[in-house]
């Protein structure tokens, strides 16, 4: 068993790392002075996986879209009762979320954490699947598909990511459609399930008033050796054009919202941690409420407090998001384009890149204020390879010229798409 | 943990919790004052800008630069409302001086910026000043718009103005688009005004560290207001309607949703708190196990309890056709409450989960604050342990007791037009 102590030179702070002989990595944070714990099992699979092989296979595997995340829905039922029955006993507050590369299982709780870690190693580990169970399950998710349509917010990212990506799976929907999940049956699921559930292939992540040897003894008492079969992910040719400007949809909404994207070009681990620091800083410099284009935006009544920007990046994709609500985002996407025309002419202030770059390191500090915070940081390092206080340390050593060549080689006008959803 | 409240003079109180383990400082400073269609959206533009800029930091820019310079430190004003009553705040807070690179003293900054914007806005003695203005009240008008987007709460809040008619929480804390569309600078300003001389003031502050200068600086800041403020009663009890009354309405959405508004006369908050816990505030509830796992009539079906206005809604996402079948179970399910129809072991369950979120309040500031916050509002500051042994000392029959006396009062339905 590799375990190590892994401390951040600019805060102190540490955890540690444990490789597992059951093949699982392991981050543990012990947190003086809080009471609560915050626990994630998480298997870095998600919505856009959904082509596959194992080294031993010679073809890939293609599966219905929603498959992960209705596979995260019936692993919460056991052979004999239902996972929320175990953790009632417990007192433990558990859930679970499917995102686009990853499927956790989490719990929180300020007393009994080892018996709800012992639960939660032990459900995700044993699945149980039935037909009559998958198809009450479709119904349920149903529901749950027709819901997030409503959610006008959700709409509008999804329709993004339509009008970005060509074939990349990360434009559909998460839960998948009615008749996506309909295809899905329990030897599909089992399929599913032994690809992406190999401890190989997972993370554990617990933060808070724990200790690392009582979890350490648990994780000996539950987790089940898993052989390394080599897995392996593919992903559809993604061209580096959008696949069109605009796209809007009608829904009952107050004042129009818009997400204005800019596709940018995908990376991997350490590569990709430094270019989503770099595209932070140049998000907090475009929607910097002490730029002028900012002040004229909001003079002009085209944005409100709301505006703001984020990265979103995974296996295969990158892009840079802003969004808010308008009653013109047109006038909101060309007053972004003009102003990185402007900053790739001119260049970039020295004085707004160090303040943003301090604000954003004042960001980073009150993460670690945080036990669901810290828990979270530490799951996605786990999953991206990297170390988990790796983002302070990148961002120390930011310069304003690697802020300025992101704007300028990926933030080009070309590679912009904006959605819109707007009341009748 | 150290937890410590002074009362000041006309009726503001400042309580200070300082805990090591924190890396941030952080102050709110609340305002509450009664719920009032005429006011609520003056209150909440005159508080509302006091976060946009104040007399040394005359515009947003200027006191963004600021705020970011320091490590990104967030200053934020917001409304809320709990039962009749309407909550204005301003809060801040920014990384503790121990992690400035620069050794820059935050803390008295952030103070500087928090006092200024309070004492002394930027305004010309009689209006705010006009830019700072209209960003705010655009802000609010958006924000009253934007209700409509998420289903969910738009459907809690149009059940609420059902069963609250006629009593002020039947308002939005943000007032009516009508309201808040003729807001001026002036009328604004001179809520604001009042709202420092007659609201009643709690001030929280919350860091790793006691310090004696700060304490002082608030305590001298506000000593110096002219006050002329009454206590405020943060309970008060809807009335039952005659008969229950249905209402509905159809949007152009894919699932319905349906509420159910209980009233209730019992002052036995705890066994209530437990009811609703049992009932359907967990994924171990009656509710979720019966009406969404067992029946699958509904995708979410909870219940949550108001004690301010002594009121629990139940709410769910529906399909049209399972309405009728849903409220049927959902009342039945009370009913089975009512017989005593209820384990132990769901007792013991919902205890123990309230045992999990009452030990884990003491590890965010924002929880501390709320925390001792309602206990203020409740007139009974005691900590989570003590409140803990409340619970504790609930009986079954007591439960019992606390279901037959929720009556349902209304029900609100949102339907999809595709249904009819």
């Amino acid at each position: 068993m590799e375990k190590r102590i892994i401390t951040s030179p600019k805060t102190g702070d540490s955890c540690v790392y444990v490789k597992h002989p059951s093949g699982l990595d392991i981050y543990i944070c012990e947190m003086p002075g809080f009471s609560s714990v915050e626990a994630l099992f998480g298997t870095k699979y998600g919505s856009i996986n959904t082509m596959f092989k194992m080294k031993e296979d010679s073809e890939y595997t293609v599966v219905p879209e929603g498959i992960a995340h209705f596979l995260e829905h019936k692993l919460f039922e056991n052979e004999d009762c239902d996972v929320f029955e175990l953790y009632a006993k417990t007192g433990a507050s558990a859930n679970a979320f499917t995102s686009f590369d990853k499927t956790c299982y989490l719990f929180s709780c300020s007393k009994n954490y080892l018996e709800s870690l012992e639960i939660l190693l032990d459900f995700v580990q044993k699945p149980y699947f039935t037909k009559a169970s998958v198809d009450k399950e479709q119904g349920i998710i149903g529901q749950e598909i027709k819901m997030t349509n409503d959610n006008p917010e959700w709409r509008v990212f999804f329709n993004m990511l339509r009008a970005m990506y060509h074939n990349h799976p990360v434009k559909i929907d998460i839960a998948g459609t009615v008749e996506s999940i309909a295809q899905i049956d329990a030897e599909l699921l089992y399929k599913c399930y032994n690809t992406f559930y190999n401890l190989n292939n997972m993370v554990l992540s617990i933060a808070g008033n724990v200790k690392a040897d009582e979890v350490l003894e648990i994780c000996d008492k539950c987790l089940r050796a898993c052989e390394d079969k080599g897995l392996e992910t593919v992903f559809p040719e993604e061209p580096e054009e959008i696949v069109q400007a605009e796209l809007r949809e009608t829904q009952p909404v107050g004042t129009p919202i818009f997400h204005i994207g800019y596709k940018c070009k995908p990376c991997d681990g350490r590569e990709r941690l430094k270019k989503v620091m770099e595209a932070t800083i140049a998000c907090g410099i475009l929607t910097d409420a002490s730029s002028e284009m900012y002040q004229s935006l909001l003079e002009k009544g085209l944005i409100n407090s709301g505006f703001g920007a984020e990265v979103f990046s995974g296996d295969g994709y990158f892009s840079v998001i802003f969004s808010g609500e308008s009653t013109s985002p047109e006038e909101v996407r060309d007053a972004l384009k003009a102003e990185i025309s402007r900053i790739t002419a001119e260049g970039m202030s020295e004085s707004d890149f160090q303040r943003i770059k301090k604000s954003t390191y004042g960001l980073l500090i009150r993460e670690l204020n945080n036990v669901e915070a810290v828990a979270n940081l530490m799951i996605n390092a786990g999953m991206d390879k990297v170390s988990p206080f790796e983002t302070i340390e990148i961002l120390s050593e930011m310069k304003v010229s690697d802020c300025f060549e992101f704007i300028k080689n990926e933030l080009t006008g070309d590679k912009v798409v904006m959605s819109v959803v707007e009341g009748e | 943990m150290k937890y410590n409240r002074q009362e000041l003079a006309g009726n503001i109180g400042f309580s200070s919790v300082v805990d090591p383990k924190f890396k941030t400082n952080s102050i709110v400073i609340r305002f509450i004052t009664e719920m009032n269609s005429e006011t609520s959206a003056d209150n909440a533009v005159g508080v509302g800008v006091l976060s946009s800029s104040n007399s040394r930091y005359k515009t947003l820019a200027q006191l963004n630069e600021k705020l970011s310079s320091l490590y990104g430190a967030s200053f934020s004003s917001a409304v809320k409302k709990r039962g009749d009553i309407q909550i204005l705040s301003v809060g801040a807070s920014w990384i503790n001086n121990r992690y400035a690179i620069d050794g820059e003293d935050i803390t008295s900054e952030m103070l500087d910026i928090v006092c200024g914007s309070v004492f002394s806005p930027n305004a010309d003695g009689t209006r705010f000043d006009e830019a700072s203005f209209r960003i705010t009240k655009k802000d609010l008008l958006d924000k009253i718009e934007s209700e409509i987007n998420n289903k969910r709460g738009y459907a809690l809040s149009r059940a609420s103005e059902v069963a609250f008619r006629g009593e002020p929480a039947e308002n939005s804390c943000y007032g009516t688009k009508e309201s808040a569309e003729a807001v001026t600078s002036e009328s604004a300003y001179s809520a604001y005004k009042k709202l420092l001389k007659e609201a009643q003031i709690e001030i929280f502050y919350i860091a790793p560290e006691e310090s004696e200068k700060v304490q002082e600086r608030i305590v001298k800041e506000f000593s110096v207001l002219e006050r002329n403020s009454a206590g405020r009663s943060f309970v008060s009890p809807s009335k039952l309607k005659s008969e229950t009354e249905r209402v509905s309405e159809e949007l152009d959405v894919n699932q319905s949703k349906m509420v159910l508004s209980f009233k209730t006369d019992s002052d036995d908050k705890y066994a209530l708190k437990l009811l609703s816990m049992i009932y359907g505030e967990t994924p171990v509830s009656k509710l979720f196990m019966n009406v969404r796992e067992k029946m699958s009539l509904c995708y979410y079906c909870a219940s949550r309890l108001v004690s301010s206005k002594k009121a629990l809604f139940v709410d769910s996402g529906v399909e049209k056709s399972n309405i009728e079948k849903a409220e049927a179970e959902i009342l039945r399910q009370l009913d089975e409450i009512r017989a005593g129809n209820f384990t132990d072991d769901e007792l013991t369950n919902a205890l123990v989960s309230i045992e999990n979120a009452l030990m884990t309040i003491g590890d965010t500031p924002s929880s501390y604050s709320m925390w001792y916050f309602e206990r203020f509002c409740e007139g009974n500051i005691i900590t989570p342990e003590q409140q803990l042994e409340e619970y504790r000392s609930v009986t079954r029959e007591r439960i019992i007791e606390a279901s037959k006396s929720l009556k349902l009062d209304s029900v609100y339905l949102m339907l999809n037009k595709e249904a009819k």
